[in-house]
């Protein structure tokens, strides 16, 4: 029985594999450290990032290492091949948008071909980046699922997308077939849960939510909790190509805001996008004006994929996490949780 | 199952896993400690057993629990971050915690059997008779007497919460772990301990199934949706449903012939025409079929893009039933099962002058027909006469329509001049005729790609439909009265 059903996935690996985590230290790949810690199938876990995560245990070694520093490939190829690193899970992304583009420029597109090069000079055959559904952009035209064929719509202008968009297109490329290395590109929804910190945390823990007068997008949200698992997943399984990591169901934005116990505040269009700019401007707002039209319109995908090949099967819908979150907001509003999110 | 089989039993063991601390490491230490002072020769509870199953120690779990219960596990070291987003949300568990504190777990707890059970490791398993257990407990007459009743109350409700876990997790995550000790994907798990366990009591209930029909999470994620994949919200769409019945029934007093021609099941899409500087046909058209079809059947109309530009508008149609007109949609909608309605004239169908009225525009690239060979559903031809005369366009304003985002500027008899109450319909009556269903199933999917067949499929079902136009208008006496 277990057999026939382990078929969907292919052999699970025969060897124990020795996982290298970047952005080990940021909430995914701590959690997700955390958890192989605790996997059978894993030997070691490599942990690179700038500093320590706090969930490493005995398997876990750690690298002092910034992408963004000058001798960042060499000394990755030497960790990478000194560990005999089998998977790199590529997390070294950041979650919001922030106002040192150039950095994030560094980070996230340059950093990723540093990594891949590195890749490519060691013996590493799969690497797993983690990537965002928000790189398909909110259109008026886009359909109500997206599957992962769609191409990316994101604003361009924006560098929050692009240097993503780019670090993706790097990824895919390394993994093209014939060169017998793999590639893995989960792209996952906002996510929301009672430890996690990002722009729609934030966005959704102000008294006033602003959206925009006479439009309602449905949105989606994948747990916290599922993308590490997620993770996990494409960790362990040699399942190549890009797969969307969402939860079930959709919600509409002023059902959100409700949800999270915050007040809609409508603003007409042309007015609110002169607001965001100045305010984010202003490092008053949580996202640059491009991030707009996700107020506006629709950006919801698919994850039949995931669930068919990946054999990823969210734990929590988008409802269920919202409602995990505001749970936990609602105790940090009264100051009865104390613990910051990570 | 063999895993049942190979599970020893363990009379009078102590190592009793009932409890599942929070995550909060601080606090679980000190609770267990207390426990563990209490009464029991082994604090077993002070092991990290969280209740969620997604736990790849459980292998450790158990051999530590055959090694013995005089060991002290307070020790062991715990990864403790990633623990929390596995869990399941922070419940609160101290309350349960008294099924401990009232001795039960000094008793023939299989803990093991307990977790199998999918109960979590801080309950009885079901095959516990709780008064077989207090018999069997170690005499503690004082503490008896004070928490016998209580502890059985909150047995009981520690093990319905159980049942329900189990359903719940029963398809549980991907990461927990087979016998083997090998990660198995989800669903595994599933099919191996969904099956209810062999061994259930006489005195208790099997309750599980329905337990978990009514309160288990999957009966919780029925009931809470309030919105379909499409973003049609039921509770909006009641509220809304006496207008758009009087408009059915009294303004429009809409006539329907042949119905029965739309299939009283299965997938299907009706093809009609297009008209009105308002567009409600597609509103109309849901409402037959609610109003008029033996079957209540669901119509889901797809709406033209610019819609979804503007404000209100887009979110009404949406709310309401329409689904932006693109073939994921459509297709995510046949697979469903459900009907879909398509306007192909699309925009040129609403924007086309009064004095064009009842002439069919352009199908468009014959999309919906490569719909209907891929997914292989029949097409119901539909005319809908009446709707050209309630907003006719008279004129489109064409320099305003770059400036609103709108295809078209319309002006009717009575708007702009008239201000937005201008938009309202005028009163006419509507009449919506059926065609027979035509079946396109001798053809095979491939034939999508035969753009000349597509062409010609496209071309008969528009004279069909021109057709039915032509002789309805014939009939017709008058524009207000039918």
């Amino acid at each position: 029985m277990m057999l026939a059903e382990r078929g969907r996935l292919g052999a699970p690996p025969a060897r124990r594999r020795v996982v290298a985590v970047t952005g080990a230290a940021q909430f995914l790949g701590s959690n997700l450290v955390g958890l192989l810690e605790e996997d059978p199938n894993v030997r070691a876990i490599v942990c690179l990032d700038s500093e320590a995560p706090t969930t490493a245990g005995a398997k876990s070694r750690v690298y002092n290492l910034s992408l963004t520093e000058g001798l960042a490939e060499e000394r990755m190829t030497e960790i990478l091949s000194a560990e005999a690193v089998d998977v790199v899970i590529h997390l070294a992304f950041l979650d919001s948008p922030t106002h040192s583009t150039a950095f994030a420029h560094e980070l996230e597109s340059v950093g990723t071909m540093h990594l891949l090069n590195a890749c490519r000079r060691t013996k590493v055959h799969k690497v797993v980046m983690r990537s965002q559904t928000l790189l398909y952009g909110a259109h008026a035209t886009n359909p109500n699922y997206l599957s992962e064929k769609h191409p990316l719509r994101a604003r361009r202008t924006e560098s929050f997308f692009a240097d993503k968009i780019e670090a993706e297109n790097e990824v895919l490329r390394f993994g093209r077939p014939g060169q017998g290395r793999l590639a893995t590109v989960l792209r996952i929804a906002p996510m929301l849960g009672p430890t996690v910190d990002n722009f729609v945390t934030r966005y959704l823990s102000h008294r006033l939510t602003p959206t925009v007068l006479g439009f309602d997008p449905l949105w989606q949200f994948v747990h916290e909790a599922d993308a590490v698992r997620a993770l996990r997943l494409a960790a362990l399984y040699d399942v190549p190509g890009v797969f969307n990591i969402v939860g079930d169901g959709v919600l509409p934005l002023r059902t959100v805001i409700k949800l999270a116990g915050r007040t809609t505040l409508p603003l007409p269009r042309s007015l609110a996008s002169g607001l965001t700019t100045a305010l984010w401007l202003t490092q008053l707002a949580e996202a640059p004006p491009a991030f707009f039209d996700y107020l506006q319109y629709i950006c919801v995908a698919d994850g039949a994929l995931a669930r068919k090949e990946l054999g990823f099967e969210p734990l929590y819908t988008s409802r269920e996490a919202l409602i995990d979150y505001a749970n936990a907001q609602h105790l940090r509003d009264v100051r009865l949780l104390s613990e910051t999110p990570a | 199952m063999n895993r049942k089989d190979k599970r020893p039993k363990q009379r009078n063991s102590s190592a009793s896993q009932s409890t599942g601390p929070r995550p909060d490491k601080s606090k679980s230490k000190s609770k267990s400690e207390k426990r563990g002072d209490a009464r029991s020769p082994a604090p077993g509870g002070a092991r990290a057993s969280h209740p969620g199953p997604s736990n790849p120690k459980r292998k450790a779990r158990r051999t530590g629990h055959n090694r013995g219960p005089a060991e002290p596990r307070l020790g062991e070291r715990r990864v403790q971050l990633p623990r929390r987003p596995i869990d399941a949300p922070p419940s609160v568990i101290d309350e349960r915690t008294a099924v401990d504190e009232a001795g039960l777990s000094d008793t023939d707890i299989d803990s093991e059997e307990a977790f199998e059970l999918g109960i979590g490791a801080r309950v009885v398993p079901p095959t516990t008779q709780y008064g077989e257990a207090f018999e069997s407990a170690p005499p503690d007459p004082q503490e008896r007497k004070s928490g016998d009743v209580e502890a059985q109350i909150r047995a009981l409700e520690a093990r319905l919460d159980g049942l329900i876990r189990q359903r719940h997790f029963a398809d549980g995550p991907a990461d927990a772990v087979a016998q083997d000790g090998e990660p198995v994907p989800r669903g595994i798990l599933a099919k191996t301990d969904s099956s209810p366990p062999a061994q259930i009591d006489a005195g208790e209930p099997p309750a599980s199934d329905f337990i978990s029909r009514k309160w288990g999470r999957s009966a919780l994620r029925s009931r809470s949706e309030e919105f379909d994949d499409f973003g049609l919200d039921p509770s909006f769409e009641q509220r809304v449903k006496p207008v758009v019945e009087f408009l059915y029934r009294s303004y429009f007093r809409t006539s329907v012939e042949g119905i029965d021609n739309v299939p009283a099941e299965g997938r299907c899409i009706v093809v009609a025409n297009h008209s009105g500087a308002v567009p409600l046909d597609g509103l109309m058209l849901r409402a037959a079929l609610r109003i008029e079809h033996k079957q209540r059947r669901d119509l889901r109309w797809l709406a033209e893009d610019f819609v979804y530009y503007l404000p209100f508008a887009g979110v009404f149609m949406n709310r309401v039933g329409a689904v932006r007109a693109c073939p994921e949609n459509a297709e995510r909608l046949l697979e469903k099962e459900s009907i879909v309605g398509v306007f192909p004239e699309g925009v040129h169908g609403i924007k086309k002058l009064f004095q064009e009225r009842y002439r069919l525009q352009r199908f468009g690239r014959g999309g919906y027909i490569r719909l209907c060979l891929r997914m292989r559903a029949p097409i119901v031809p539909c005319a809908i006469i009446g709707a050209e005369e309630s907003s006719p366009l008279l004129y489109r304003l064409e320099g305003l329509t770059e400036l609103l985002g709108l295809p078209y500027f319309p002006i009717t008899p009575t708007f702009p001049f008239l201000g937005p109450a201008g938009l309202l319909p005028a009163p006419t009556k509507w009449r919506m005729r059926f065609g027979e269903p035509i079946n396109l199933d001798n053809y095979g999917p491939e034939a999508a790609d035969d753009h000349v067949l597509v062409g010609r499929l496209s071309e008969r079902v528009r004279s069909s439909i021109q057709a039915m136009l032509d002789s309805g208008l014939r009939e017709r006496r008058s524009v207000w009265f039918g």
